[in-house]
């Protein structure tokens, strides 16, 4: 591992965050770190600390709650993280557009997809959508498509699948 | 104010305009059909004299909600959908949605395949910078620069024409490898053009890099320091215009990049001129791949074998690429089935503009059409 990475690592852990290796070849991405709302801020903190930019924020809509993705990556060297925060009851998520700037549109863009609030956003109107579909929230599962967070889960491929499939098709 | 007419310093040392009160300021609107917004962008500025006090980004006009599109069909049938969001560089994209499936799905690519997808996605960068060059030079009122560049666009367009049959919005790579093999009539255009084009460098430099208006117009206009790109999220050339040598292609090699010896041209300053620099070296960057890949290509199979019904397996998986813009990241989360459950597409122009408000204030406003056309912005990719 990369010593700025590792670093990296143990900052986050000296914060109490637990963060999972991946395999990148499977993955595209090296860590994962499943967090706490509660977290997220000081996450970002240390990220920004350590020189890591923000990819992008995104969302997921699961049981039992919706999702906000982050990632971020370096500059310097091939080191990739996926955060996975889900909101809180009242469909609320800290904003960290005061720490990363570039997080302004894509919390934004967020809220008009699945309208989660980001508490203390600066500007949180409408993007994409137009101002009157402010309501719309577009990419939210109907009940009977929603699955649970855990059955999305990464699963390492089961090796006798594929030859049960070759032998089919064979 | 001083001379405002021909003198660098007073970029730098203007007085700052928000002390003014405000009952002088008025709205503009710049877009959303504005010629220099390059699409359906509106930029709401707010003015003082020619003096922009703030300006603020306004999108959406051209939202078709991909990533929707993406949830509702079949993932095959989505890939024309790829090369309809950076209609200026559609191959990378094409690039990343195949190779996020085949991580996903663990599916062998013949070599061959991957030299073609990189000759090809190197061809289509070439394209998207000429584009670029014929473009912000006509933003800034130079007329003569895009007759010759898209002269020069127009040699590739032909040649990409030829293998994926499109001229714009390619849907050529597939799951597995690519759906025409390249010919020997494919091989020696691509060299000639390689030879066409280096020597068509000289007439760039002439017309443009050295071009003193061209300068004044660029130099220390829109600085971006390697702080603002981090808290930004800014990539691509406009990140290594402010000296930072990030590529997905070295950073994170995909494909077949790693058999090639090139580098990554990088700016000192940051400003609109470094910009320009960087997209300019790096044409001459991308023939360098294009003329090794085209020693190295190997024979074989263009296309892999891939199952016909592909059943994903669960989980979540990731693709970065670096798209002509920058980077392009595939974040699929994946339930099963042949559906994603969720496609997120990061992309970008849209990071990249983001930083737009902070970088123009203070900013005459011809200075700000230099500054976001060397940001290099494209409309449907920012509103997908």
């Amino acid at each position: 591992m990369h010593p700025a990475t590792e670093k990296l690592v143990s900052a986050l852990k000296e914060l109490s965050i637990q963060v999972d290796n991946c395999n990148y070849e499977e993955r595209g991405y090296h860590f994962e770190i499943d967090l706490e709302a509660d977290k997220l801020r000081v996450l970002a903190e240390c990220m920004l600390a350590q020189e890591m930019f923000l990819g992008f924020v995104g969302g997921l809509h699961v049981k039992p709650a919706i999702e906000i993705v982050y990632q971020f990556a370096s500059f310097e060297r091939a080191c990739r993280f996926v955060v996975r925060v889900p909101v809180a009851a009242d469909n609320s998520i800290p904003t960290i557009s005061d720490i990363y700037q570039g997080a302004n549109w894509h919390e934004r863009e967020t809220r008009d997809f699945y309208g989660v609030n980001f508490t203390d956003h600066p500007n949180l109107v409408p993007l994409l959508l137009a101002e009157e579909d402010v309501d719309l929230k577009p990419l939210l599962k109907k009940d009977e498509d929603l699955k649970e967070s855990a059955e999305l889960r990464w699963a390492a491929p089961v090796e006798e699948k594929p030859e049960a499939e070759k032998a089919e098709q064979g | 104010m001083g001379n405002l007419v021909g003198d660098n310093a007073v970029h730098v040392d203007l007085e700052p305009v928000t002390d003014i009160p405000n009952d002088n300021h008025f709205y503009l609107n710049m877009g959303p059909q504005h010629p220099s917004t390059h699409g359906v962008l509106r930029v709401l500025l707010e003015m003082d004299g020619e003096y922009v006090v703030e300006a603020q980004p306004v999108l959406g006009y051209g939202h078709r909600m991909q990533e929707k599109m993406a949830e509702h069909k079949n993932w095959m049938a989505f890939m024309p959908n790829t090369g309809r969001m950076d209609y200026a560089a559609a191959l990378p994209y094409n690039h990343g949605y195949v190779a996020l499936f085949e991580r996903l799905c663990g599916i062998e690519v013949p070599a061959r395949a991957e030299y073609i997808r990189v000759i090809t996605s190197e061809l289509n960068r070439i394209v998207s910078h000429h584009l670029w060059i014929g473009a912000m030079l006509l933003d800034m009122g130079a007329f003569t620069p895009i007759l010759y560049t898209f002269d020069d666009r127009e040699q590739v367009l032909d040649i990409l024409e030829d293998v994926t049959g499109s001229r714009l919005t390619y849907c050529y790579f597939r799951v597995g490898g690519v759906c025409k093999d390249i010919d020997d009539k494919f091989i020696e255009k691509t060299r000639a053009f390689i030879k066409r084009q280096r020597e068509r460098f000289t007439i760039y430099n002439d017309l443009i890099t050295g071009n003193i208006i061209f300068i004044k117009r660029t130099e220390g206009v829109g600085i971006i320091s390697p702080d603002m790109a981090r808290r930004y999220g800014i990539t691509g050339p406009v990140l290594r215009g402010s000296g930072i040598a990030y590529d997905v292609r070295k950073n994170e090699p995909y494909s077949v990049y790693p058999n090639f010896d090139f580098e990554i041209p990088v700016g000192q300053n940051g400003d609109s001129y470094d910009r320009y620099m960087v997209r300019l070296l790096e044409i001459e960057q991308s023939l360098r791949i294009i003329e090794q890949a085209l020693d190295q290509l190997p024979e074989g199979p263009f296309l892999g074998k891939a199952p016909k019904k592909m059943k994903m397996p669960t989980g979540d998986c990731s693709f970065t690429v670096e798209a002509a813009r920058g980077e392009l990241t595939y974040y699929l989360v994946s339930g099963g089935g042949d559906i994603p459950y969720r496609l997120k597409i990061r992309v970008p122009s849209y990071s990249n503009l983001s930083v737009l408000p902070e970088l123009c204030q203070s900013m005459l406003l011809s200075d700000l059409v230099a500054a976001m056309g060397s940001m290099d912005l494209v409309i449907p990719e920012i509103d997908r």
